[in-house]
């Protein structure tokens, strides 16, 4: 049982917004689409849903057909639920007729005791139970976005997109949205296509992700694939914040420009080819003894745990590194920066 | 000290004014309508509804507003769906012949109507041969007909941004929750419009009951009173309490629009703002191929054949030598613009007309912006009373005020008879129009700019001069070109307000109608569309330059 996502282009006139998309996705996964604005994630999850119609490709549920080029499943068809960022909450129900709403367009309806029952469930389950006669204008943004899970899984949906859904809201409600999702997730079971642009969220909820530029698939893996083995440079750069170090490989050492050597484990074939070492800000350190690049301070960002900090070398490259707060450097300090040993 | 004084004189003197120009008049009419020959009572109100004449003309007057608002929703509705959701093309030139009623004058529309379906015309003696029965236009039945199509334009523009508004979002969010496109278009578009369907509908109704042109031409020969022509005949009567009785008729028409007017405020206070949601202006819907071009081309045709048809019949009548005949190659003359063009009263009534056009542009333009601008940046009291008070003469019928001006302004020497109070009638009818214009073009304008300006040392003048005043003059000379064209065409004022010398345009026609002149009364038609239609494209073209 999966969700096979056959070679999908996508074009709008002469723009290619998808090229030669192929994924496989297994029953129950929950899979981050992580991307840039503009790199065709919402496209994707709109073909999914059916609002679009590839201009090439399949798209499989299940090995049931849901589009293809000359074919489409009408959206109501596909037992999807969907959650936008937007909430897309009905101004003229309240969170008991949204609730409601699904479950009476289903062909067999329910007597009216079971769709309460379902509905009363469903409220204690998102924490709703006093708010089911509110009307969207009265709630807050939390509560709102909970209103649009709640109906997206009322129906029981095997496939339950979203589109940024946390985008909108504020950065504490963010994470412990984060966990309701995740709580769903595990409740129903359903598998789950959730579109961000944000790395983080990506990292914390999904057991695989989907990087994705200019219409591409960049690299497809779990989470701590994606993280530590970056396979392009632009997942390198995206994901992790990676220090491009420029040099050369030599077998299980990086030599860098300037002479210094460290070990390091070899990465992907294109790193390799160009000489360069990705190196997060938390693998590299402040050598005492000037052994290493040499670099200078631009600026500095404190987050309470630590201070990061940006400098430049010799070459105006740019470097990302974390300093615990007992050591201060200014701007137009002077340092040298090595490798952790591990 | 002295400043405290000189304030409080210009304050009472604003109130004052706005007092004794707006509100003595309603006021006067008012107190005239309980005034007669036996002295002060409610006599004229019994006598009216005692004569058979006033209950007819109020259940007439409400009949036709209801079922022409009914028929300017089911028009302006259907299309302003077609135009927002669908993927038909052509949509500028469908807009645009469904504003045309708008723009060209009720009773031009009226007339080329009339003139489709009389006897003797092409498609009478077409619909005979039928066997069909011909509709007569001079009948209540017509009167609905005419003021639907006239006022679907007010029903579209209000329910077309409204269906725009609606976030595509709530659409798909019920698609996935298992309904089809138009279960959804029936259960999230439809409920989520009504406020603008209702809207509309009120403001079609409040158009209707105060139209005086349509009734005018259609139901006076045809005896069906309504409110505003009875009180045109009262008035026009001149009997001994004629004057009174019109008062009381008044009266009771403007309850009526009051009414109106109170359920739309009521209406306006529960509905959630929109105007802060942006556009949509994207297809919803996209029919698939036969059908989108049967879509595309069947309102053009309907739409054509309503507002072409008749006009084109209007253009070959005022070619026309004698009404009746056969409408043939050699029965087509330029006699009729002939005549027009050696008639010394048509030149004076294009005249009048035009001079009353641009001045009431002038004392609009510089009074509403003036107050629009009190009223925005100092939230000046006597601004928004003044806003108030033109929104009252507004609201209220324009053949009541007219009657209004009449008991007000009689008295006072050289103003009754003269341009002057056609002059001030326009100006405090269309004073809102331009307050909302302006007061719209300001906002748009962030006190920021006037700060900054401030800051940099320009004194008040000199800030107006440099800053406001090129950025407000686009937005509100397309607005008072509007204002313009409405005063240029107007009939219900002029026809209670004008005399010999002072005759305007629509009133010329009037006459001309009414006497029987109907090839004079279209040739004069055909011109005043056509200086209206290129009134219009001179606004469309500046409205496009702004863009570029």
């Amino acid at each position: 049982m999966s969700l096979r996502i056959e070679h999908i282009t996508k074009k709008f006139d002469a723009a290619t917004v998808l090229s030669d998309i192929d994924l496989e996705i297994r029953d129950g996964e929950f899979i981050s689409i992580l991307g840039p604005s503009g790199c065709g994630k919402t496209t994707l999850l709109r073909i999914i849903a059916g609002f679009l119609t590839p201009t090439s490709g399949e798209i499989k549920f299940n090995d049931r057909l849901y589009a293809s080029n000359n074919y489409s499943v009408p959206v109501e068809k596909r037992n999807l639920g969907m959650v936008f960022q937007s909430f897309a909450l009905w101004p003229h129900m309240t969170v008991k007729e949204h609730l409601a709403f699904p479950l009476q367009s289903q062909k067999v309806q329910q007597s009216k005791d079971v769709e309460n029952r379902i509905i009363d469930k469903i409220l204690a389950v998102t924490g709703l139970e006093k708010l089911a006669n509110s009307l969207p204008g009265e709630l807050s943004g939390g509560q709102q976005q909970r209103v649009a899970l709640a109906r997206a899984m009322i129906n029981k949906p095997k496939l339950l997109l979203m589109d940024e859904p946390l985008s909108a809201l504020d950065a504490d409600l963010k994470l412990s949205m984060r966990q309701e999702i995740q709580n769903i997730h595990k409740i129903t079971g359903a598998t789950i296509l959730y579109v961000t642009h944000d790395q983080s969220e990506a990292l914390a909820m999904s057991n695989r992700i989907v990087v994705m530029k200019d219409g591409t698939v960049e690299q497809f893996g779990t989470p701590e694939e994606i993280y530590g083995k970056p396979q392009t440079l632009f997942v390198a750069a995206f994901v992790g914040r990676h220090n491009m170090i420029s040099g050369k490989w030599d077998g299980k050492q990086f030599i860098c420009k300037n002479g210094t050597a460290f070990p390091a484990v070899p990465p992907a074939e294109c790193f390799i080819e160009k000489g360069i070492c990705p190196l997060r800000p938390e693998e590299l350190e402040v050598n005492r003894d000037n052994i290493g690049i040499c670099v200078e301070i631009v600026s500095k960002q404190y987050n309470g745990r630590e201070f990061l900090y940006t400098a430049v070398d010799a070459d105006k490259k740019t470097y990302h590194f974390y300093a615990i707060v007992t050591m201060l450097f200014s701007a137009g300090q002077k340092i040298h920066l090595t490798k952790k040993s591990v | 000290m002295r400043k405290i004084v000189k304030d409080h004189l210009t304050k009472s003197f604003l109130y004052f004014t706005i007092f004794f120009v707006f509100l003595m008049p309603l006021l006067k009419l008012f107190f005239m309508s309980f005034s007669g020959m036996d002295g002060i009572g409610i006599e004229n109100y019994v006598l009216l509804l005692q004569d058979n004449r006033t209950p007819e003309a109020i259940y007439n007057t409400m009949f036709i507003a209801v079922f022409s608002t009914v028929l300017s929703l089911l028009l302006g509705g259907l299309f302003a769906f077609f135009i927002a959701y669908t993927n038909i093309r052509k949509k500028r030139l469908i807009e645009l012949m469904v504003l045309a009623p708008f723009i060209i004058p009720s009773y031009i529309i009226a007339l080329s109507w009339s003139g489709l379906l009389d006897t003797g015309g092409v498609l009478q003696m077409s619909f005979t041969n039928l066997h069909i029965p011909v509709p007569n236009m001079y009948s209540i039945g017509g009167i609905v007909f005419v003021m639907g199509l006239c006022h679907m334009p007010i029903v579209y523009l209000s329910v077309l941004s409204t269906l725009r508004k609606i976030s595509k979002d709530l659409e798909w969010a019920a698609r996935t929750s298992g309904y089809t496109t138009s279960q959804t278009l029936m259960k999230i578009n439809f409920p989520l419009a009504m406020p603008a369907f209702m809207s509309g509908g009120i403001l079609a109704f409040l158009a209707a009951i105060d139209n005086f042109a349509i009734p005018a031409f259609l139901g006076i020969s045809a005896n069906i009173p309504v409110l505003s022509t009875s009180i045109y005949e009262k008035v026009i009567s001149f009997g001994p309490s004629s004057f009174n009785m019109a008062a009381a008729l008044s009266v009771i028409l403007s309850i009526i629009a009051i009414g109106g007017i109170t359920l739309q405020n009521l209406l306006i206070r529960g509905s959630s703002n929109q105007d802060s949601m942006q556009e949509d202006f994207s297809a919803r819907i996209f029919l698939s191929e036969p059908r989108r071009r049967n879509l595309q081309w069947g309102c053009i045709v309907f739409l054509g054949s309503i507002d072409m048809v008749p006009l084109l019949h209007m253009l070959l009548t005022a070619f026309q030598k004698n009404y009746g005949m056969q409408i043939a190659i050699d029965n087509l003359s330029l006699y009729n613009f002939s005549f027009l063009a050696n008639n010394h009263g048509v030149y004076q009534a294009i005249y009048n007309s035009a001079i009353l056009s641009i001045l009431t542009c002038v004392i609009c333009i510089i009074i509403g912006t003036a107050c629009a601008y009190a009223k925005v940046r100092y939230q000046n009291r006597a601004a928004m009373v003044l806003e108030s008070a033109a929104s009252l003469t507004y609201a209220i019928p324009g053949i009541v005020i007219a009657l209004a001006m009449i008991f007000h302004w009689g008295k006072i020497p050289h103003v009754y008879g003269s341009i002057g109070i056609l002059i001030l009638a326009y100006s405090t009818r269309y004073l809102i129009l331009q307050i909302k214009n302006s007061t719209t073009a300001i906002l748009a304008i962030h006190p920021a700019l006037e700060e900054a300006g401030k800051i940099f040392g320009a004194n008040e003048l000199r800030i107006w001069k440099t800053i406001v005043s090129p950025l407000l003059l686009r937005p509100i000379l397309t607005g008072a070109f509007l204002i313009f064209i409405s005063a240029l065409t107007e009939l219900s004022l002029s026809s209670m307000l004008a005399s010999a010398g002072t005759k305007t345009v629509g009133l010329f026609i009037f006459n001309l109608q009414q006497g029987g002149d109907y090839n004079l009364s279209a040739a004069l038609s055909v011109l005043i569309v056509l200086i209206v239609l290129l009134a219009y494209g001179i606004v469309e073209y500046l409205n496009r330059q702004k863009t570029c």
